[in-house]
């Protein structure tokens, strides 16, 4: 799974991010934190909360400035859970499967809004972009069991929908649909 | 120097050492996979687990000695966990010995499921016969990719194809990947379903050997052309 | 600008960061003590007063904590500001953190002199303004639960105590004192409420003082394995060398437990202290706070924490004046379960991933190869609760062997999920059935699991074992982080137990082969069973190998893993065999082992279940009953779930 996901972004995706402002930003990043292994997780949390992932290009940048090996810090990027390297969709929506929510039905909203979002197996992003389907542990509100949460790729909005129904989740998703295509041409058109 | 007590012997090593160090010294020995001197000290294959008076198991590779520590490292517990653990290992084990480097000696995995009776390991470990040489590549009928080792390969090393005399390895994959080069280099299946019936026919339980054995030659066979 | 409790509180005084006054903490409350002057003190009572009643004598208390924030806290306390102002009324409106009653989120809380403080629980945005009325018209009938009684406002005889609620009543608040009373945000609140007393007294003492202190007070570490906490500190305070780390445990990844978060959220000045308290007993100079990256608002809480903790020199260079330098940075960590073991936590700091092999122990050789000590949370509050209050109140709660008190998050199939504290040694019936309210009418507790992933089930028979890390070790469970998740006869036991096994499958760092392989092995075998291609074989598999990967494991994940699956097998051994022989789910909980078919007396023919069967398996005119053809479901259960009058039934 992570080898596929690396080559895919090796030979689909590069041209996601721009190589002189990967470099730019990530010297900015290690001369903030001294270039030192011990900040090698935290120079990652912000490449990823710069780029919502972790570009491969980026973390080339980094092992060359910084002298670690690539392959350390591609061990830490696929060890830790918080870590991804493909670029989530603009909603990502977290089905917890703590304790609480799994006995009240999680694990079946989260095959339902698979269904919903037409993903298989080996996808967690939806072609149009627009959504990540993911799982997460518990967000602490177990006694709203069950729980999902939408946040918004760059963690500027969050959302908390508790005692979900299973029925109610192609309203959810519908909602959150129209939202992001709002947001996306709202963005599109500030630039112009 | 401490002293550390192995299977009831007492014996001194320098401080600062690890619990094999003393086993060593004091002649007896534990199967180690992962531990290499000097370059992996992880325990993380758990095979060299050696049991503390208070019934815990200890990797001896890694576990610091200490004045008086008292180390078990054989008992039925030790043995029963060690080949679980062993089995666990093959459970996952591509067993790719046809081309493996450590094929015909090196093998490691091999030598413990020798001496656990862990069976699921095929010939093609023993089997001298690398590359151009293996008889499967000349196109024989060779059986030791689907037979349990444990033979040391006399009808390879002989130049003889193997006839499966020591029972086949009933793992899925094992027999998926064997029928796989099979047919990649030409053998006549016909012949090797004799040689397959020569040992294997008469007990039942290798029944789904064969079974699979068709199943997967219908499907390469198919993808060949 | 009002005078800070914590500022000079006159020309007289002499504290500065650069020189501390060794009674500022002290004289900050019972002060002044190095001049006598009347007005330096009466601005002390004064100030004091306002934090605890309010500048304007009406106080809206609404909690903030991520757990009332999700259920919708942000919006009340909107709502709460926007009515206060539009009545251009003269009120405080403060945050507060969490009380621990997941239940009643989220909760407010108005009082005003001369009215009894009111609790009002559920509270939704539109209901806010009626509230504030009927509280200002003299009026509590509707109030959840009132703190005191004054005799003069309406309904007061109605509405209980909090006291008097049996979920309160049976609780003994000791570290979780000031959750849901304090402002989390402001070290002046802690202050006044008689915080940091307890590291005021700590830097008076000798370090072997403290250790004596902590031995007799007979405190146990709360992270899991209830290792003692003066041991650990005595064997790192021993070690050679200058240079020691401290590290407090935040990253609490076990699903359902969520007391770390609470308190941290709540009063993270408490943990603080505990953590500043254990630096000074072992020597060390340097601390890291390890939090967990999804749960952002505790890492919040706790820089806040350490930046005031700083900013009045509780924190920094010589500390309090008693030549000790000490310094926090809070990390936060990047989201995997075994990095709550102290030496995965380690790595992590380090960069490094993967925990290994101990010993030897962080005491002995730790973060850098130094001596460094691990406490949980929990752990570092008792700590800083102990020093302020004395060892003998602590020591005379509790068994035996363990004193004191524990956090326990009850979650599940129960009618007032929370986080409540009680004694150890407490039973589970009275925690779970008295305190958090059984699980309701007509349903019936099958199990009790204990201690998440690592824990095991409890079954009914055996919810009189008093909890404490022996007596629930012997039952096959463990006290773990305290996270307790009630399972009724709706739940499958061989489910639960492959959703535990699951989640350490997932968890597993993969490092040694008896947790990687072995727990991927019963996963497999428990999925077989639930798919019902289950032989009785495997439960001897599932024994045997449990046991293997028990105690073969590196770290105390795979040490552990097996519990859940250990301990079912041991309780409910006849679910089990209902899977492996007869093929059936009696709690019709596993897919496979389940028919669906629609009842002809409830269906109403409206056709909903047909459109959603991905497989074609239902057939009916629309008005007329719908059949299901059991050759064609595959048991996704889509059927079950949408149609509108429950007329699909599993049997
Ligand atoms: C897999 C695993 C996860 C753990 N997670 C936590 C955790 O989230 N929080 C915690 O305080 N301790 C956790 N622990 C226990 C710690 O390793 C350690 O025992 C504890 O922090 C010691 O603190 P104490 O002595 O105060 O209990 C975990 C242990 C294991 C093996
Ligand atoms: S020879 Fe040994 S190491 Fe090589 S594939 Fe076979 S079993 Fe594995
Ligand atoms: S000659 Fe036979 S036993 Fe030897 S490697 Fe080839 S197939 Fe295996
Ligand atoms: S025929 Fe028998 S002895 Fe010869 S190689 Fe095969 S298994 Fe070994
Ligand atoms: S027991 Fe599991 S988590 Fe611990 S080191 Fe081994 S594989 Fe990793
Ligand atoms: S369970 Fe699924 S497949 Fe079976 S009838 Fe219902 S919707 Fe169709
Ligand atoms: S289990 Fe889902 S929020 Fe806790
Ligand atoms: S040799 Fe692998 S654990 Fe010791
Ligand atoms: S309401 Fe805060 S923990 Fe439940």
């Amino acid at each position: 799974m992570q080898t596929a996901t690396l080559l895919q972004l090796k030979h689909g995706q590069t041209k996601l991010v721009d190589l002189k402002e990967v470099v730019s930003f990530v010297r900015s990043i290690v001369e903030c934190y001294g270039g030192k292994r011990q900040y090698l997780m935290r120079m990652m949390q912000e490449i990823q909360k710069h780029y919502g992932y972790l570009p491969r290009e980026a973390l080339e940048e980094l092992s060359k400035q910084t002298g670690i090996p690539l392959v350390d810090v591609l061990n830490i990027a696929t060890f830790y859970h918080q870590f991804t390297l493909e670029p989530p969709g603009y909603y990502i929506i977290w089905v917890c499967m703590g304790t609480a929510c799994h006995l009240k039905g999680n694990a079946d909203n989260y095959d339902i809004l698979k269904n919903i979002l037409g993903l298989d197996n080996h996808s967690k992003t939806t072609k149009d972009g627009l959504f990540s389907l993911e799982k997460a542990r518990c967000f602490g509100a177990c006694s709203l069991a069950p729980v999902i949460m939408i946040t918004s790729r760059d963690g500027s909005e969050r959302y908390l929908h508790g005692h979900v129904d299973p029925l109610g989740l192609r309203k959810i998703v519908a909602k959150y649909r129209s939202k992001a295509i709002k947001k996306i041409k709202e963005k599109k058109g500030g630039r112009k | 120097m401490v002293k550390v007590i192995v299977n009831g012997k007492e014996v001194e090593v320098s401080e600062g050492s690890v619990v094999l160090d003393a086993i060593k010294k004091t002649g007896y020995s534990v199967p180690t996979l992962c531990f290499f001197k000097g370059v992996y000290n992880e325990a993380a294959c758990r095979m060299c687990l050696v049991e503390l008076p208070n019934g815990k198991l200890v990797p001896s590779c890694a576990y610091p000695v200490s004045d008086g520590l008292k180390i078990t490292t054989d008992s039925e517990r030790l043995r029963k966990t060690r080949r679980m653990v062993l089995e666990l290992i093959l459970a996952v084990h591509k067993m790719k010995c046809y081309q493996c480097a450590r094929k015909g000696g090196f093998c490691l995995l091999l030598d413990f499921a020798k001496e656990f009776g862990v069976e699921g390991i095929p010939v093609c470990a023993e089997c001298p016969l690398h590359g151009e040489d293996c008889l499967l590549v000349k196109g024989e009928p060779c059986l030791g990719f689907l037979t349990v080792a444990g033979c040391g390969s006399p009808c390879t090393r002989e130049g003889t194809p193997c006839f499966g005399c020591r029972g086949p390895v009933t793992r899925e994959d094992v027999i998926e990947s064997a029928v796989k080069r099979f047919i990649e280099h030409g053998v006549d299946l016909r012949d090797l379903h004799s040689r397959m019936k020569l040992f294997w026919s008469s007990f039942p339980q290798f029944k789904h050997v064969f079974d699979l054995v068709l199943k997967y030659e219908k499907k390469y066979m198919g993808e060949k052309k | 600008m009002t005078w800070n409790l914590m500022d000079k509180c006159c020309d007289k005084c002499w504290h500065t960061l650069e020189y501390p006054c060794r009674n500022y903490i002290r004289c900050r409350i019972e002060g002044p003590l190095c001049h006598d002057d009347p007005d330096c003190r009466r601005k002390r009572e004064y100030r004091i007063r306002e934090i605890l009643y309010g500048k304007t004598g009406f106080k809206i208390k609404v909690p903030m904590a991520s757990c009332t924030i999700a259920a919708g806290a942000q919006e009340v306390y909107k709502a709460v500001l926007d009515e206060v102002k539009s009545r251009g009324i003269n009120a405080d409106v403060t945050i507060s953190g969490c009380m621990g009653m997941c239940y009643m989120d989220p909760w407010i809380e108005l009082s005003k002199t001369g009215m009894p403080s009111a609790i009002y629980a559920n509270v939704k945005p539109g209901q806010v303004s009626k509230i504030i009325s009927e509280y200002l018209g003299g009026d509590v009938s509707s109030a959840y639960a009132l703190r005191n009684h004054t005799g003069k406002a309406k309904g007061e005889d109605k509405v209980p105590l909090l006291e008097e609620l049996p979920q309160w009543k049976n609780q003994v608040r000791w570290v979780s004192r000031n959750c849901g009373i304090v402002n989390p945000e402001s070290i002046e609140e802690y202050i006044a409420l008689g915080g940091y007393r307890g590291l005021d007294k700590a830097l008076k003492m000798k370090p072997e003082e403290i250790i004596e202190i902590i031995k007799k007070a007979g405190l146990r570490g709360r992270g899991g394995a209830g290792f003692p906490t003066w041991l650990k500190w005595k064997i790192a305070r021993e070690q050679p060398g200058d240079v020691k780390y401290v590290i407090m445990n935040a990253d609490e990844g076990d699903p359902g437990a969520f007391m770390n978060r609470l308190l941290a959220e709540s009063d993270p000045h408490r943990v603080l202290e505990g953590l500043i308290i254990a630096a000074y007993t072992i020597g060390a100079s340097k601390g890291f706070i390890f939090v967990r990256a999804e749960k952002p608002l505790m890492a919040e809480r706790l820089s806040k924490a350490v930046e005031q903790a700083r900013k009045y020199g509780l924190l920094g260079k010589n500390i309090l004046g008693r030549g000790f330098d000490f310094d926090v940075e809070v990390i936060l960590s990047a989201g995997a379960f075994v990095c709550g073991e102290e030496t995965a936590l380690i790595a992590a700091i380090e960069g490094r991933t993967r925990p290994r092999q101990r010993p030897p122990y962080p005491a002995t050789k730790g973060l850098w190869g130094k001596p460094t000590i691990i406490n949980n949370v929990e752990t570092l509050a008792h700590v800083a609760t102990i020093m302020a209050e004395g060892w003998e109140k602590f020591a005379s709660m509790g068994t035996e062997k363990t004193k004191g008190t524990k956090m326990f998050c009850v979650t599940g199939a129960v009618q007032r999920t929370g986080a409540y504290e009680v004694p150890v040694g407490t039973t589970i019936k009275k925690l779970v059935e008295e305190i958090a309210g059984g699980p309701g009418e007509g349903r019936r507790i099958k199990a009790v699991q204990i201690g998440g992933p690592s824990g095991g089930c409890v079954p009914a028979s055996l919810l009189t074992t008093p909890i404490d890390y022996e007596t629930l070790q012997k039952a096959g469970a463990i006290m773990g982080s305290g996270g307790i998740v009630v399972i009724d006869d709706k739940s499958c036991m061989v489910d639960v137990a492959k959703f535990f096994t699951s989640f350490t499958v997932a968890e597993s760092c993969g490092k040694c082969f008896p947790c990687r392989i072995g727990m991927k092995i019963l996963y497999d075998t428990l999925t077989r069973i639930t798919e019902g291609k289950g032989r009785e074989e495997d439960l001897e598999i599932l024994r045997e190998l449990g046991e293997i990967v028990r105690s073969a494991s590196l770290c105390a994940l795979g040490g552990t893993a097996p519990n859940p699956v250990l301990s079912t097998l041991r309780y409910f051994e006849d679910e089990y065999l209902a899977h492996v022989r007869d093929k059936k789910c009696p709690a019709k909980v596993c897919r496979n082992l389940v028919e669906y078919w629609i009842n002809p007396e409830k269906c109403i023919g409206c056709g909903t279940c047909k459109q959603n069967c991905p497989s074609n398996a239902i057939s009916g005119e629309p008005g007329k009953k719908h059949v299901i053809d059991v050759s064609k479901c595959i048991r996704c259960g889509q059927c079950f779930i949408v149609c509108p009058v429950g007329a699909v039934e599993k049997r």
